[in-house]
């Protein structure tokens, strides 16, 4: 009786260590360092077998043409340094299951014929880029024809000063690939921050892109993609949506994008959409959109750009609700009379209008459209009369007397305070009071 | 008198060059494409249509002057030049009728048809025998554009 109770002990015991060591007994560690049997991580690397570590130690290693062909875990302890040396791509990925984590991996020339990146993935599954820092590379992450990829928490810098945009390749390109998260990354200095082209079910999350040369977020023919709470600042132009339908653009901040050509968001041919809860900040343009149709753009908040808004007469069925406009240069700019876009209850600091019932709703319509703004899209130069005062003769005219701003652009129930977004009570209050008006 | 005669000359001169139809160089990362906006920022790929008064308009990309073309087709006959840039020679355009492009999926082009262009015939060949790919003349090229699903819908 007692033997049996011990047996049972000893055999649940010994599942125990067998489960519990189990995983790490799966694979060999490889160590490499100055001073250990590996001193060169490419060695390493095709020594080692499939579902094996490589733990690479702190220090600088000259290496590059590294290529990864069986599934494994490739970490840097102490942030090792790999240098490329401006001798080509540094690390391929050749194998699905693969981790590459910790490292700095630097120096990669241009190159007009081979797109060089300091880690790109071929045709593969489930790899992790994790924790890297990359610098002063061509490309940084490049993917291609892969699948189910996170990329999280890297650095990607490149030099952009004194270069030309075609020396530049882009931070993160992701290319033909599905299923990426792309989560936490720093990404600054190059062509485009993070590109996708023909990429699908693709996460963009809690990314910084700055002072890129080019976009800080470039979609192209890329559907069913969510990009959440990043932060583009201080690029050639924000983030450029093109050929793309249902797209969801959330709680991202889009400032200091300023240029004559720049923007915060463009919107090209792109359709089903939403925008929700975006802040647009001192840009040139806020949004420009053109031949886009059947977008949701609620709850933004539009601050001290040029234009909040350029809203071309190709796109149709856009709906702009709750949004806050203040201290813009202009609010809403088009280049035609035809309007087919409904504009309801945002707040226009602009707005000169009464509320006599109380209902926090204007009692007069509001066009944010001014004649001025429809002059400068047709002469550009005329922009140096702004605040004249025969800017303001003529806008007031034409605001008693609409003849050339277009009629159906107007926002009829336009609120007499700012939306406090974030006080989501409040914004319900208002929401059903302006319900019950007839 | 004699001063203000040759200043007035100048101003004249002056005038008629401002008016000369001829292409400018792009200015990259400057303008915008006209057909797509998107920043014109990669000068092997950059292209440019001048009207008959002698005013540029920018591409990102040989596709979309295609495309551009193609949507208004009285432009091909009035346009004054029609150019691309030759892939090896960066920042030079080409009249678009001589070139030969090379539709290829080893090089990716701005807007995702991968087109690239050059001057020389012989280059042309040398990069089709390279990465693969099929050569088109101009007005095949726009046929393609016009039959890209993703680009024209």
């Amino acid at each position: 009786m007692i033997l049996s109770f011990k047996d049972k002990v000893l055999s649940i015991l010994s599942f125990l260590i067998l489960f519990t060591s189990g995983q790490p007994a799966l694979g060999d560690t490889l160590k490499v360092c100055k001073s250990c049997s590996y001193t060169s991580v490419k060695l390493a690397v095709q020594q080692a077998k499939a579902g094996d570590v490589v733990l690479v130690e702190g220090g600088s290693y000259q290496e590059s043409g590294i290529e990864i062909n069986k599934p494994l875990r490739l970490i840097g302890k102490g942030k090792p340094v790999i240098d490329g040396n401006n001798t080509g791509q540094i690390i391929t990925v050749l194998a699905d299951d693969v981790t590459i984590e910790g490292f700095t991996l630097q120096n990669i020339a241009t190159s007009y014929t081979r797109d060089d990146a300091a880690i790109r993935v071929i045709e593969r599954n489930n790899i992790r880029i994790l924790n890297n820092t990359i610098l002063n590379t061509y490309f940084g992450i490049y993917l291609q024809n892969s699948n189910n990829i996170t990329v999280k928490g890297n650095v990607v810098k490149g030099e952009n000063t004194g270069k030309t945009e075609s020396a530049l390749g882009n931070a993160i390109h992701v290319y033909y690939t599905d299923n990426v998260a792309i989560t936490n990354n720093i990404v600054q200095g190059h062509r485009d921050g993070i590109y996708l082209e023909v990429v699908k079910n693709t996460k963009v999350h809690r990314n910084t892109s700055q002072y890129n040369q080019r976009y800080g977020l470039h979609f192209m023919f890329s559907d069913g993609n969510t990009y959440t709470y990043n932060i583009f600042r201080n690029n050639g132009a924000g983030v450029a949506v093109m050929y793309t339908d249902n797209v969801r653009m959330e709680h991202n901040t889009f400032e200091d994008n300023w240029g004559a050509a720049s923007y915060g968001l463009l919107l090209k041919d792109i359709r089903n959409s939403v925008i929700y809860n975006n802040t647009f900040r001192r840009n040139t343009t806020g949004i420009h959109m053109e031949s886009s149709s059947r977008l949701d753009i609620k709850s933004n908040n539009f601050e001290r750009n040029g234009w909040a808004i350029k809203l071309m007469t190709t796109c149709i069925e856009d709906t702009f609700r709750l949004n806050n406009f203040t201290g813009n240069s202009f609010d809403v700019s088009t280049n035609g009379k035809s309007q087919l876009n409904h504009f309801e209850h945002n707040y226009w600091e602009k707005y000169s209008g009464y509320d006599l019932d109380k209902d926090q709703v204007g009692d007069v319509p509001y066009r944010p459209v001014s004649l001025f703004s429809m002059l400068v899209e047709k002469v550009p130069p005329s922009v140096m009369f702004m605040r004249s005062f025969m800017v303001d003769l003529l806008d007031n005219m034409e605001k008693v007397l609409p003849s050339i701003i277009p009629e159906n652009l107007v926002d009829e129930k336009p609120l007499m305070k700012r939306i406090e977004h974030d006080n989501d009570r409040k914004l319900t209050q208002v929401l059903r009071q302006t319900a019950g008006t007839p | 008198m004699k001063l203000l005669k040759s200043i007035a000359t100048l101003t004249f001169l002056a005038v008629l060059s401002a008016c000369s139809v001829e292409p400018k160089p792009i200015p990259y990362g400057e303008a915008n494409c006209t057909h797509c906006n998107m920043t014109v920022s990669d000068n092997r790929f950059g292209a440019e249509l001048v009207n008959d008064k002698g005013k540029p308009f920018y591409f990102d990309a040989a596709e979309c002057l295609a495309a551009y073309l193609v949507k208004q087709p009285e432009l091909q006959q009035s346009a004054s030049f029609v150019m691309v840039t030759d892939y090896t020679n960066p920042g030079n355009l080409v009249d678009a009728k001589n070139a030969h492009f090379l539709q290829s999926e080893a090089i990716q082009s701005p807007m995702g048809m991968n087109l690239t262009a050059f001057a020389d015939e012989l280059t042309a060949k040398q990069m089709e025998q390279e990465h693969g790919g099929r050569i088109l003349t101009w007005d095949q090229v726009q046929s393609a554009v016009k039959n890209d699903t993703k680009f024209q819908r």
